[in-house]
């Protein structure tokens, strides 16, 4: 057996779709055994969401959930039944961790507030996560990953660059659920910490994660600078200023980083002229006339490919990137030398190639080999053998609609 | 109560710019003792970046960014290219539990201080080695900045308005704070495993890897249907209308909503809210699919009804009828805003330079624990005679001598 850093963590996750699944599926990477509580029925949201193999839904094969909750065992229980929450608060007692994601008031009318869980656990680690926080004016707003992301100023932040009409192209929204990923890594950051104090202590907590400050902290430096410049912030083209920007180039777009490798960039693109006017002469000019300077090197990316830039920056030492799809990144030979990727065999979806683990730790490395649970799975191994129902109880709950 | 989750934690950090610094904040604000190692021969970039208006370019304590990002810790200046200063990180580090860095390559072996020999120093040490592309194969070298790294996994790609070209992240250190808190995530889980069994270890962190995670949707969709995704803005995939309306000014900035409706019911709300005009009642819009297929001509309408109200009046007509929705906050009107005032969001520093202008704090809230550590964030140096004097018993007069010969620089 592979030793895990959280193999003694047992885990209860009551949560949908990405940010709470992601935050069940850090742990479980690390050893922990996640419970995951479905609704009977059709279960968990990213079941329904896909993508699915030649786009035909099935709720084995959507594979944002295949995704986000490999390793986790899965049960299916009603909590609006009377027997449902009974069977849920013995599980509060089995756990070390809640992760949710329900707003205040639900939990407050399940009678699963903190304050109520407290009574039934002392010990446990509660992580709620919701749009707004558990307090405040706004605690009880409902949210997705569009609102968290204009709420917490992501919006207002992207494109990084600005945009040259500010008035018709509204702030965007960073792609692809960012926000659902950050506010889930942010709660497990903040649950570990809460689970170091508990192995010290035994003491329970619990933890507000409010995804609004969870997206917004990333935009730190961004708020850093109107609260000491006090300038009103503008989403104008040409804000954005050091490095980082995107050049067209004859067949695509590269990423280049100016900032404090202005000279490299200029001996790679073979030292023109202009680059030795006094404009450019030191870092505070070049901010100023950033998009003077970015004009004259997108002179220069339009004569040449993505794929000769991307060599004559590597042979520089220019911080570059051609900008690329997924499928490049699939196919990447960085990630395939690092050993990357996870083949797992589902007994529905098949063998499919997972992405792993965000880092790699050398004692104990994660282990992503179980894949996703079947809607109710584990029905059996936990109402059976972790809480002793037998089965003619089991079809009962069955039956009723419990489970 | 005041204590926090990780007093008794002593970290050495050798991280500069943004995500290595950001990790070690969240150790630092959950009460662990950081001390960054710097010198004024190569100080931290952020520390010029984000000064008070004329402090531009007047020394390394001026950066608003530098403070956001380091809460709490300790600076030393010590200059590890000293063999002095060498055999003194090595006696800090016997006294740490974890050791951060995120240079490009090897720079902590160059200084004689590779993963073996810190064992031998400090046999259950945790090192957190942060880099772009991780500290193997091919591209270890490179040299990595958010944006960078964002062109090379399709982020970028995958970012635009319908139709449109990609784009930059914004904002730029999206990538650096999902690397930032993977590394967290993965020192807490090192520091649990160290307290089960008494063992270190090394952590290898790639900022590709985190950020093919943070990509997982998209890359299930290539590797199951090769399928590259596209643009879709502030569109959902299954909602409509999902997106960024603009609102009437009543402030000195643009005012926007954004607003999420998820099904029929819903969407009758938002009619009764418009007080069902005409255009509702069309057939294009009469279900959740043919909303979708033309939300174009939806999103027109509905800009026309959202500039009759401020955004926050909207947000609370809307949320009060069930409907998700938030003003799209610029950072001034977040900095402003009511609720995040409520939920003690920002910090004041104290700090020497930058006074009590207030700073983002960390989206962490414990109930049974003490706020947070927010010392104010670090000058340059500041702490030496505490580390070298109190920490490792050095005279003054020792001191004195280590700045003399530049060791202390």
């Amino acid at each position: 057996m592979n030793r895990q850093a959280l193999s003694d963590v047992k885990v209860l996750e009551f949560s949908d779709f990405i940010s709470g699944p992601y935050c069940g599926k850090l742990l479980s990477n690390m050893g922990a055994q996640v419970i995951k509580v479905e609704k009977p029925g059709l279960g968990d949201k990213a079941r329904s969401w896909g993508p699915f193999p030649q786009n035909l839904p099935h709720p084995e094969k959507s594979g944002l959930f295949l995704f986000l909750n490999t390793n986790k065992s899965g049960i299916t229980l009603n909590l609006e039944t009377a027997a449902g929450l009974k069977i849920f608060k013995e599980l509060l007692q089995w756990a070390d961790v809640l992760i949710e994601d329900h707003s205040v008031k639900e939990m407050a009318e399940l009678g699963l507030s903190y304050a109520e869980v407290k009574k039934i656990k002392p010990s446990l680690v509660m992580t709620s996560i919701t749009p707004f926080g558990q307090t405040g004016p706004f605690k009880n707003y409902k949210g997705n990953d569009l609102i968290s992301a204009h709420a917490g100023t992501e919006g207002f932040g992207n494109p990084d660059e600005g945009v040259k009409d500010p008035a018709t192209l509204p702030p965007l929204k960073v792609p692809n659920h960012a926000a659902d990923f950050m506010a889930g890594l942010t709660a497990t950051a903040c649950t570990l910490g809460a689970l170091l104090g508990h192995k010290k202590t035994g003491r329970g907590q619990h933890i507000d994660l409010s995804k609004q400050e969870a997206v917004a902290s990333i935009t730190r430096q961004q708020l850093a600078y109107y609260s000491v410049m006090e300038e009103t912030p503008s989403r104008e083209f040409g804000r954005k200023k050091f490095g980082g920007f995107l050049y067209p180039c004859k067949d695509g777009y590269v990423v280049i980083w100016i900032g404090p490798h202005y000279h490299l960039v200029v001996k790679m693109m073979g030292e023109p002229d202009w680059s030795k006017e006094e404009m450019f002469a030191n870092p505070l000019l070049r901010n100023n006339y950033i998009v003077e300077l970015n004009q004259l090197i997108t002179v220069w990316t339009m004569e040449h490919t993505t794929e000769e830039i991307n060599a004559l920056a590597r042979t520089h030492g220019v911080p570059c990137s051609l900008v690329r799809s997924v499928k490049d990144l699939v196919s990447d030979e960085q990630l395939a030398f690092r050993d990357f990727w996870r083949e797992i065999d589902h007994p529905v979806a098949g063998k499919i190639k997972y992405p792993g683990a965000p880092f790699k730790l050398s004692v104990t490395p994660a282990a992503i080999e179980r894949p996703a649970p079947l809607l109710g799975e584990h029905n059996e191994m936990v109402f059976c053998n972790i809480l002793n129902y037998s089965r003619e109880q089991l079809v009962r709950m069955r039956q009723g609609g419990i489970i | 109560m005041q204590e926090l989750p990780l007093e008794g934690i002593r970290v050495l950090d050798f991280c500069q710019m943004w995500a290595g610094p950001h990790a070690t904040e969240w150790l630092s604000v959950m009460g662990a003792e950081v001390i960054k190692v710097e010198t004024s021969l190569r100080i931290d970039y952020m520390r010029t970046v984000g000064a008070p208006p004329g402090l531009a370019g007047t020394g390394p304590n001026v950066g608003s960014a530098f403070a956001s990002l380091n809460w709490g810790k300790k600076s030393i200046s010590l200059n590890m290219t000293k063999p002095k200063a060498q055999a003194l990180a090595k006696k800090l580090i016997k006294i740490c539990d974890v050791v951060s860095e995120n240079f490009g390559g090897g720079v902590l072996e160059r200084w004689g201080l590779s993963y073996e020999e810190m064992k031998r120093i400090k046999p259950d040490i945790i090192y957190y080695a942060g880099s772009g592309y991780g500290r193997s194969g091919p591209h270890k070298e490179r040299p990595a900045y958010a944006e960078i790294v964002d062109a090379f996994t399709g982020a970028t790609f995958s970012n635009g308005y319908p139709g449109g070209e990609p784009n930059v992240i914004g904002v730029s250190p999206w990538t650096d704070g999902a690397q930032a808190i993977h590394g967290a995530v993965s020192i807490l889980t090192a520091l649990y495993h160290r307290m089960n069994t008494g063992e270190g270890q090394y952590i290898d962190a790639a900022m590709i890897e985190g950020n093919a995670n943070f990509l997982g949707e998209m890359v299930m969709g290539y590797i199951i249907n090769g399928n590259i995704g596209e643009r879709i803005g502030n569109r959902d995939a299954i909602m409509a209308p999902h997106g960024c309306y603009p609102c009437k000014m009543t402030g000195d900035e643009d005012e926007w909503i954004a607003l999420a409706v998820a099904n029929q019911k819903e969407w009758e709300s938002l009619c009764r809210l418009m007080g069902n005009p005409d255009w509702t009642k069309q057939e294009e819009f009469n279900d959740e699919l043919k909303r979708w297929d033309n939300q174009e001509a939806l999103d027109k309408y509905l800009t026309g009804w959202t500039r009759q109200y401020g955004a926050y009046e909207l947000t609370a007509i809307l949320q009060k009828a069930g409907i998700a929705a938030t003003p799209s906050l610029s950072t001034k009107q977040f900095t402003h805003d009511k609720h995040i005032k409520t939920r003690g969001f920002f910090k004041k520093p104290n700090h020497p330079v930058l006074g009590n202008k207030v700073l983002a704090g960390l989206p962490i809230k414990f109930s049974d624990y003490a706020e947070g550590n927010y010392h104010t964030p670090p000058l340059l140096g500041e702490h030496n005679e505490y580390v070298f004097g109190e920490l490792l018993g050095l005279s003054k007069e020792e001191i004195r001598q280590l700045t003399e010969e530049k060791v202390l620089e």
